[in-house]
């Protein structure tokens, strides 16, 4: 019996010390996961129910190479509008008249966003602002100002780095104080054909023609957008016709 | 403590065999005891240091309003700033100092933010400088007098995803929590903490003499460490072993871990109060749940008597013992004083103050449970129950606190007038507010007492719609600007058609009354039952169905004649996503309330991104709104403008079902989309009609939210043309009386001659002249 006994404690020890954990090794609650890179999964369908919360990893996976689809980051040499040949993020932003609010009619809070630089010739559409900076070949209506042009530096930034679901964040943010700015659309489309999402990138990029009525080079790029999108969508007619039409819109 | 018992007793049990022995026995014996001692501590350390180094709590998931974005040009007055500060324990002081502090002066406010960590990053904490003019942010500023663009402030947490029973927790680490906090804890509950090895013979003795005394149990020795084993690992039984457990096991810990690491752990852990089925631990989320305030932020008054709490929270619950509560507060203070943690002045001031405690009912402590309930559902789609309830998961939702708020009250005033009329005692009621642009669901009632959590109308409650159908037959009419444009002129005439099962249907107007010949548009605007029955079955009712479904209903109807007035039934909820596409220029948003999913560590984690899709031509949908325009201006949805500026231009469409068992009213400004319906629960009739009742309450929220008059873009395919306004034929613009109505290019009617003689009016034209002038 004793000879039992002993052989129990002898185990227990054993077993206990093996299974005793590191000494001073910090508690914490482990819930971390990965950036999930999926929220683009598919228009409507639901995450898959029951994922967890460890397996719902796919990496860390917003660098654009990982993602299986071909991106063009500004900065990477490949402009991602022909027309308009992109510039480097760290281009110089104009800061315009501050437009949102009370005092703003119409279209909200024009701009320059800096991958979109429209000729120099562009005749500026009337909505009272002065044109108060051409040095860089912009419209005065597309100037942007305060909020806008800061979020929208801030979503280049993230875009540059390889974070499209940041940037993509910023950009809705952008596009909760300005629903109606194109631009931030536009760039909002640029970025889900990053993403690989090309029907989204066409439906904002004509969600963003909507609102930009009077502003043929901005118009002209959404077309070329929406051109791109409907060649990845394996729609070459329509591809075509868009192309035309951002022709025309120039 | 079963395993240590049995080779005790099997000892025993062989006593008689050993009386020859009895010193080797003895011996043996002790040896047996020191062996088993040294195992059961061996496998107390291991459960010590087992759950100490694991996940130590699982916390329910977070839910969190958005966060207030300020710019300059926001459409925020100074006083719902003001409510969501207080609502986010903003403490209003002269000049403002530290995190979470604001002072007011005039028409601007400063404070200090707290920092928050979003899915985009890091919000710093910082001071900011707002100026307000009339309704509108006029200018933001940092403190130093630089400008800013855009500055967010944390967002207010409204509800956490908890089981049936649960502990409920915010974590703080040691670096976080005021330092009088733990001086004073150390000093109230174990003075000799920091020197110590888990127990204390000085404290037991100092109990022992205490209770000795005063002939009483009226001390206990236990230190903070025991205290920490007792709640963390061990039941509440009160008994001699579990007490011998739980001091081996202190000294155990003590072993493995410093004190700062306990210290930390006890901070998290203590019990400091019951809401409801939600056990309140930890000094984090006591600080959210009594002053609404994080903990680092604490004045002495307020450490001094959660610090007090821990000795009995139900007994010492401030909220329900105040006077109580205050009295151990001060005795704390005093202690704390004696120990040297406060001077003697501090005390005196902090004794003064009262307890400072939110109050119950105002923003920080009501709950939501309509909205939670649709975050809820969202989140049980892509998470399993554990992850919600256990992993610390934190839920940015587009929750706006003061729309719920004005959605809230606009219900009560309109609920409170329409009290004492006959047949008003049982109506329930249910709205739904969106922003038309982004798609985000803002504020949701589920019932007419917002803070019932059962059944929620805005989500289950399937009705018929009534009119709110209407926009979808017109809308398929104007899709084919061949046949239809908003001047055709259509009957309103009484007819009867045969259905598929041999009975007749005849439709009738709500006055009971025929219109003869109108304009399209008026048959929207003034709800015409006769005129809009004809013109769907003209363009066939599988067709407006196929409308209904674009405009993103996914609930079938019954293709019947009598759909086309209303007769499908559809939840407050997917009324809003119909109108959504209509307010959205036509395209089609899947409304969301959940924008992303931080885990615990602040790592993101998942996105509900914006996503739309174009499902109608913008002309058509331009020609609707302008019709929808026209219900506001002069149709059935014009009592609005009594209450309202004339210059905000609003679109929508009211509702109103058999006997008035259901009152609808759907209508959108240019930010603001609200969908509100009343009826009773078991459908039986009431006194009201969609503009008595449910207008009313839509009334009364947009007049509150102050909404952005409707602005749609002209789309290229729209022209502006001069017509007759009784004939609907072209016109010159020299003529008296022309108008201009907006058409889809080519189906304008041709430009009239200048102007001549007018042709006779009738009855409509008449009419038509009376909106005109």
């Amino acid at each position: 019996m004793t000879k039992t006994v002993w052989a129990a404690l002898a185990a227990t020890v054993v077993l206990t010390g093996c299974a005793t954990p590191q000494r001073g090794s910090i508690p914490v609650v482990d819930a971390s996961t990965a950036v999930s890179n999926q929220e683009l999964a598919r228009s409507n369908a639901p995450a898959p129910v029951g994922r967890t919360m460890t397996s719902n990893t796919g990496a860390y996976a917003s660098v654009p190479q990982d993602s299986g689809v071909t991106v063009m980051v500004p900065g990477d040499n490949a402009a991602p509008i022909q027309t308009f040949p992109a510039a480097p993020a760290s281009a110089p932003i104009s800061t315009g008249p501050i437009t949102i609010g009370p005092s703003m009619e119409g279209p909200a809070a024009p701009s320059s966003n800096s991958t979109y630089v429209p000729p120099a010739s562009t005749p500026s559409a009337p909505t009272g602002i002065p044109s108060s900076n051409s040095g860089n070949g912009l419209a005065a209506d597309e100037q942007l100002d305060g909020p806008i042009l800061a979020l929208l530096t801030t979503a280049q930034q993230q875009q540059s780095g390889g974070d499209l679901n940041g940037a993509s964040s910023s950009l809705e943010r952008a596009m909760r104080i300005a629903p109606r700015e194109p631009q931030v659309l536009y760039r909002l489309a640029e970025v889900r054909l990053a993403q690989g999402d090309a029907a989204q990138a066409e439906q904002l990029a004509r969600r963003g023609l909507t609102y930009a009525g009077g502003r043929p080079a901005l118009q002209a790029s959404l077309w070329s957008l929406i051109a791109q999108s409907r060649e990845r969508q394996g729609d070459a007619a329509g591809a075509a016709a868009a192309r035309q039409r951002a022709k025309v819109g120039t | 403590m079963k395993r240590t018992r049995s080779p005790r007793s099997r000892s025993r049990t062989r006593q008689p065999f050993n009386w020859r022995s009895l010193t080797g026995w003895l011996f043996k014996i002790g040896l047996v005891c020191l062996v088993v001692l040294a195992g059961f501590s061996i496998y107390l350390d291991a459960i010590v240091q087992e759950k100490f180094s694991g996940k130590r709590w699982t916390i329910p998931a977070k839910v969190y309003a958005r966060p207030l974005e300020l710019f300059s040009g926001l459409k925020l007055g100074k006083d719902d700033f003001l409510t969501e500060l207080d609502a986010l324990g903003y403490r209003r002081e002269k000049t403002v100092e530290g995190p979470g502090s604001v002072s007011v002066a005039g028409s601007s406010v400063e404070l200090n933010t707290r920092g928050f960590q979003f899915y985009e990053g890091e919000e710093p904490a910082r001071s900011i400088k707002v100026r307000f003019s009339g309704d509108y942010v006029s200018g933001l500023s940092s403190s130093d007098g630089s400008s800013l663009a855009v500055a967010r402030l944390e967002p207010l947490l409204i509800g956490g995803i908890y089981p049936a029973h649960n502990e409920d927790r915010i974590l703080v680490k040691l670096d976080q929590t005021p330092k009088s906090l733990i001086d004073g804890l150390v000093a109230v509950e174990d003075r000799d903490f920091w020197t110590h090895h888990g127990v204390s013979l000085r404290s037991i003795g100092r109990a022992v003499w205490v209770n000795m005394s005063s002939g009483q149990l009226r001390q206990g020795g236990s230190t903070l460490t025991q205290q920490l084993v007792k709640n963390f690992y061990l039941t509440s039984e009160r008994s001699l072993t579990r007490k011998a457990t739980e001091a081996m096991m202190a000294v155990l810990l003590e072993l493995h871990y410093d004190k700062k690491e306990i210290l930390e752990a006890y901070l998290n852990e203590v019990f400091l109060g019951q809401d409801g089925t939600r056990a309140i631990h930890g000094f984090g989320l006591a600080s959210q749940y009594f002053f609404g305030q994080p903990l680092s932020e604490l004045k002495l008054h307020q450490v001094a008597l959660l610090v007090g709490m821990v000795k009995g929270p139900s007994y010492y619950n401030p909220r329900r013992y105040p006077d109580r509560a205050l009295e151990r507060r001060n005795l704390v203070i005093d202690l704390m004083a004696e120990q040297g943690v406060a001077t003697a002045q501090e005390a005196a001031i902090a004794k003064q103050r009262p307890l400072g405690l939110t109050k119950s009912g105002s923003l920080t402590n009501s709950s939501f449970p309509g909205f939670l309930d649709l975050v809820k559902r969202q989140l049980r789609q892509d998470y399993r129950e554990e992850d919600l309830t256990e992993e610390g998961l934190r839920i940015f939702t587009s929750f706006d606190p003061i729309l719920q708020t004005k959605a809230e009250s606009a219900m009560a005033e309109t609920m409170k007038r329409l009290d004492g009329r006959k047949g008003v005692e049982n109506i329930e009621s249910a709205m739904v507010v969106t922003n038309p642009e982004t798609g985000e669901v803002q504020a949701l009632l589920g019932g007419r007492d917002p803070r019932f959590a059962g059944y929620n109308r805005a989500l289950d409650a399937v009705r018929q719609i009534g009119s709110l159908i209407k926009p979808a037959v017109y809308l398929t009419a104007l899709e084919r600007p061949s046949q239809y444009t908003l001047t055709t002129l259509i009957k309103d005439e009484p007819f009867s058609v045969k259905t598929g099962d041999g009975q007749v249907w005849r439709p009738q107007n709500y006055e009971r009354q025929a219109h003869g010949t109108i304009f399209l548009y008026q048959g929207l605007a003034h709800s015409y039952n006769l005129s809009t029955a004809r013109l769907g079955l003209d363009i066939g009712v599988p067709e407006v169905l196929k409308t209904v479904e674009r405009l993103g209903v996914s609930r079938s109807m019954q293709p019947y004649p009598s759909t086309l007035l209303g007769a499908g039934a559809l939840t407050p909820m997917e009324v809003a996503t119909m109108y959504q596409t209509l307010a959205n220029g036509g395209f089609n948003t899947p409304l969301r309330s959940i924008r992303s999913v931080l885990a615990a560590d602040g790592e993101p984690l998942k996105r509900y991104p914006f996503q739309i899709q174009q499902r109608f031509d913008p002309g058509a949908i331009y020609l609707v709104q302008y019709a929808m325009q026209r219900v506001m201006r002069e149709g059935t949805g014009r009592s609005v403008y009594t209450q309202l500026s004339p210059a905000l231009n609003l679109a929508g469409k009211t509702g109103t079902t058999n006997d008035s068992r259901d009152s609808w009213f759907a209508g959108f400004s240019q930010d603001l989309l609200a969908v509100v319906w009343m009826g009773r629960d078991d459908n039986g009739k009431t006194p009201l009609t969609g503009a008595t009742g449910a207008l009313q309450v839509w009334t009364g929220f947009m007049k509150r939210a102050k909404p952005q008059s409707l602005d749609l873009p002209t789309p290229d395919n729209i022209v502006q043309a001069w017509v007759n306004p009784a004939t609907g034929q072209g016109t010159d613009p020299s003529c008296p009386g022309a108008v201009q109505m907006p058409y889809i290019r080519g189906s304008e009617p041709a430009p009239g001659p200048a102007c001549g003689g007018q042709s006779p009016s009738d009855s409509v034209m008449d009419w038509v002249r009376g909106w005109l002038n």
